[in-house]
């Protein structure tokens, strides 16, 4: 009995004050000041992760045990995982909520331990049925090309990667030395994308024996030629023989060439490129010592690598910057200023100001310029813009040429892996729409994670699920009621002794018990993880369950608006908003 | 993250009349849920006398009985008597009296029974006053509250009482404190209760969001606070005797349970410190007690 209920004369009532029916017809949703409703919000890895992997879902099916489905959303985002895993130096962890109460999720050691399951990558990866008549071509087989073309062929296109060097990966084979990267997880991950029916062709290089003309016959062209040049340093002396160029030594030792060396190798830079080559030269029984004319706070290579570089035994002399290089008796000598750090410059990091007369030398067998990378410009058509030394895109990658796109190093001065991947997938989302005459930058707008510049393909191809609204959670709006401190698992490194004998991986993959601990610190900021915490705590039992199944619904028939789920939701998924007048 | 498990039946309908954020209303959510159908509920005036609905309706999906505010240990003796002579020995008595009905009123009428050690559950739904008529002051009022009987120019001069040790002294077989920050305490508690005979009391802290000058989104949060401050510490008493105290990892100081309350908005930082300094000997005294 839920309805009001009328006694027309005394003799219709009960002889004692017994109840007769329940409540329900009193809609004390009526009362309601406040309305708590259930909306998805972004959290911060996403936001910052310049591949825009789904994090909070990947980790959630990894702390369910559900491997298979943590597999499955990855690859919605990213045909790389187990090279992010690996080399990227994860913004995501520094922008993490968890490190305001302990240590940020060890987010790039989850992925790369999905990644990395034997089991899963059994699974069979089904060949995307080319149903579109339009051809794309893809100049550079990096991870722009890579990403580009991953999602092209998800999105139906037929999709050939013109690729220069014998072997596809870009920066990924020729830059990033197999200490770091094992070439077996590259491989692997290009041939899944390869198995979905891209075709890479090889020792083909526009300019050279592929020409504009020959391109006609596709429909779009994705420009990811990378920047390969060796910046010069420009100063006297470094043309001489036994000097060489950082990107050019990794190139040869990664292709399993030989480079004749001294004993004593000096690397000037501060780069990524500077610790990959040092490193690299102490795997060749070296010793290595990098110059670099700021202090160790201002260095542009991450990190880890510099701390785990001085651990094997690389030594770094900050402050000094090189201005003369001599030979002498097959020696050679490098003259340098001391240098102090001054003002801050543009890229917020101090200036360094040679010290007048502070001249030295410094003694080498052989000198590594690793100045940092440059793009090649020369077989491009005239008139394409370009400025600061790369080429001019919008958010989409259009270059403003029908059907022309490009990403990558090309079109970025920040050059990492996963630039490169999120620049790769809005160009594939900018091609379809191209094709199909849709406004990408309004189709853009609607699959930005956060702000953006990253973009979610899942919301793309499946636009009303999962739906997360753009607003970027804050660490207050966590209940740290639910949480308690536990540390945050580490991968387990090679003695630095044991590291330097070869080029063997030095990191290994998280073991299955301690992933499935560290996804369980993940908070899942502002992602409903199902915990129910707000169906037990509501007072009128106004979060609904049907059937002993939480529907993540309130009933606004009695919701009287209390707020306390709002307030205790673990994680800021429910928003409270004042109710209309 | 793992889930708070509690019973999926809900026999506090929905439409009753507690206040938005009612603490009360998610503890007797929670109980309700512990205690199953076979049971007949005993209500001495309290806000649970309006709260359920008005004749001929009630939210309730279990037996329940109104009672005379005084009259929650000896109605209860009398239901649990009449069950016996009809041979029922399965269905559960359980008294739900607020802290007036309990601490004040109702107390000769409890310790009465609880001397008999009555077979039944005694729950004190402590809101920490007199809400049902409008906030007056009763013995569980904290010291230096405010209530409309203890207004800001005069807050309450008195300790709250200690029931817990009243009842101990009564050598009942079960007592414990409870509060709806932590239901699966609660829920562990009741079900112990549940298995035991005689007189069972559980003191429940449930927080008035407008009794106690709180938003009602925070609710739980001071549940939670008034443990975590150890304002309300959780522990049982088996026997009167045997103490088990419930230590709590993220211990906060009393201010930060009182500077969210309007109650306590006119403590000045010297008020502040003398109820830290009770509350550490209350504290102290309670670990001596689960010592021995
Ligand atoms: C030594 C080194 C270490 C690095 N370490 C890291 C790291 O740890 N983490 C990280 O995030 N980033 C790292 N980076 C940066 C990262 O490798 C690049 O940002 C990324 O590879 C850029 O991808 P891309 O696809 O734009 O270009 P690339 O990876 O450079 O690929 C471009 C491809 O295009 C091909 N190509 C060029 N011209 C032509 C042509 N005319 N015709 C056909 N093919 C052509 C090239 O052969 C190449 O294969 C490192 C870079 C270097 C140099
Ligand atoms: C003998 C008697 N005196 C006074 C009342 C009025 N009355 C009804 S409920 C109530 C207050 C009860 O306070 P408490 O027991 O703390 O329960 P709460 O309303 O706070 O839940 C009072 C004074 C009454 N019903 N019977
Ligand atoms: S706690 Fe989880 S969801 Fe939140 S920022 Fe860190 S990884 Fe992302
Ligand atoms: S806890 Fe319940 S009554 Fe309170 S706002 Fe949430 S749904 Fe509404
Ligand atoms: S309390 Fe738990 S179930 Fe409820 S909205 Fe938040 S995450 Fe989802
Ligand atoms: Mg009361």
């Amino acid at each position: 009995m839920t309805k009001r209920m009328t006694f027309k004369s005394v003799s219709e009532m009960p002889e004692i004050p017994i109840s007769m029916g329940f409540m329900d017809w009193n809609k004390t949703g009526t009362w309601r000041a406040q309305r708590p409703y259930y909306v998805d919000k972004t959290p911060p890895c996403s936001a910052s992760c310049p591949v825009g992997n789904d994090i909070v879902s990947f980790i959630q099916k990894i702390a369910e045990e559900d491997l298979e489905g943590a597999w499955r959303v990855l690859r919605e985002e990213n045909p790389l995982p187990g090279v992010c895993g690996r080399v990227c130096f994860h913004p995501c962890e520094s922008r993490c909520n968890r490190s305001f109460l302990d240590e940020p999720v060890a987010i790039h050691a989850l992925e790369r331990f999905v990644a990395d399951d034997m089991e899963l990558r059994k699974e069979k990866v089904k060949r995307e049925i080319e149903k579109a008549k339009e051809k794309v071509a893809i100049i550079g087989s990096g991870p722009a090309g890579l990403s580009c073309a991953y999602h092209l062929a998800r999105f139906h296109y037929p999709v050939t990667v013109f690729e220069s060097f014998s072997l596809p990966g870009g920066m990924l084979r020729m830059g990033i030395p197999p200490y770091r990267l094992p070439r077996e997880v590259l491989e692997r991950e290009i041939s899944l994308i390869e198995s979905m029916g891209v075709e890479i062709r090889t020792g083909v290089t526009l300019g050279q024996n592929l020409d504009w003309e020959e391109l006609k016959s596709f429909s779009a062209i994705f420009m990811a030629t990378g920047a390969h040049l060796s910046r010069a340093l420009g100063i006297p002396g470094e043309k001489r023989r036994g000097v060489f160029q950082g990107l050019e030594f990794l190139k040869k030792i990664n292709s399993g060439k030989k480079v004749t060396l001294g004993e004593r190798i000096g690397i000037i830079g501060g780069g990524n490129t500077a610790i990959d080559v040092a490193r690299s030269v102490l795997r060749l029984g070296k010793k290595a010592i990098i110059l670099y004319r700021r202090s160790k706070e201002e260095m542009p290579a991450f990190e880890e690598e510099i701390s785990e570089a001085l651990e094997e035994g690389v030594k770094i002399r900050y402050l000094v910057s090189p201005i003369q290089i001599h030979s002498r008796n097959g020696l050679k000598r490098v003259e340098c200023l001391r240098m102090k750090l001054g003002e801050k410059d543009e890229t917020g990091r101090r200036k360094p100001i040679p010290i007048p007369n502070s001249n030295f030398f410094i003694e080498v067998d052989s000198l590594i310029i690793a100045a940092g990378e440059e793009i090649e410009f020369s077989f491009f058509p005239k008139g394409w813009e370009r400025r600061e030394g790369i080429l001019l895109t919008q958010r989409d990658g259009s270059i403003g040429v029908k059907g022309l796109f490009a990403g990558g190093d090309l079109t970025s001065l920040q050059r990492t892996v996963a630039h490169a991947i999120g620049s790769g997938k809005r160009a594939a989302l900018a091609i379809d729409c191209y094709f199909k005459g849709r406004d990408s930058e309004e189709t853009l707008r609607q699959i930005l994670i956060g702000e953006g510049p990253s973009i979610s393909i899942f919301r793309y191809l499946h636009p009303d699920e999962r739906p997360m609204d753009s607003h970027i959670v804050r660490f207050e709006e966590l209940n740290m009621d639910y949480f308690e401190q536990a540390r945050r698992q580490k991968e387990s490194k090679l003695p630095p002794k044991v590291r330097i004998k070869d080029f063997r991986e030095v990191t290994s993959t998280l073991p299955s018990s301690l992933a499935i601990e560290e996804a369980g610190r993940c908070f899942s900021c502002g992602t409903c993880n199902g915990c129910e915490t707000c169906y037990v705590f509501c007072p009128d039992a106004s979060i609904l369950k049907r059937e002993g199944v939480f529907l993540r619904e309130v009933d606004y028939e009695f919701c009287k608006g209390c707020g306390i789920c709002f307030t205790e939701c673990p994680r800021g998924a429910i928003t409270l908003k004042e109710e209309a007048k | 993250m793992k889930k708070i498990p509690i019973p999926i039946e809900e026999n506090l309908g929905r439409g009753h009349l507690a206040c938005a954020g009612c603490g009360a209303a998610i503890g007797m959510r929670l109980v309700l849920k512990a205690l199953g159908e076979r049971v007949v509920m005993v209500f001495p005036a309290s806000c649970w006398s309006i709260i359920p609905g008005f004749w001929p309706y009630s939210s309730f999906r279990v037996t329940a009985i109104h009672a005379g505010f005084v009259t929650g240990g000896a109605t209860a003796s009398g239901i649990r008597a009449a069950l016996d002579v009809k041979g029922d020995d399965e269905t559960l008595v359980v008294v739900w009296g607020g802290d007036g009905g309990t601490f004040d009123i109702g107390l000769q009428a409890l310790s009465g029974a609880a001397e008999r050690n009555e077979d039944f559950i005694y729950i004190c739904n402590d809101n920490e006053g007199y809400m049902n008529t409008g906030t007056q002051r009763s013995s569980a009022t904290p010291l230096m509250a405010w209530t409309t009987t203890t207004p800001v120019a005069q807050p309450k001069e008195n300790p709250k009482k200690d029931i817990m040790a009243i009842m101990a002294d009564h050598q009942i077989p079960y007592a414990a404190t409870a509060t709806i920050a932590y239901p699966e305490d609660l829920l562990r508690k009741m079900e112990k209760a549940k298995g035991i005979r005689g007189t069972r009391f559980i003191h429940l802290l449930s927080p008035c969001p407008p009794g106690w000058r709180i938003p009602s989104e925070i609710c739980v949060k001071i549940s939670r606070l008034a443990v975590r401050s150890r304002v309300f510490p959780l522990y049982e008493i088996e026997k009167g005797r045997i103490y088990t105290l419930q230590e709590e990892k993220r211990v906060v100081p009393v201010k930060e349970y009182l500077k969210l309350q309007g109650r306590f908005g006119h403590l000045s930082n010297s008020q502040i410190e003398e109820i830290q300094r009770r509350v550490d000997e209350s504290w102290d005294r309670l670990q001596r007690k689960a010592r021995c």
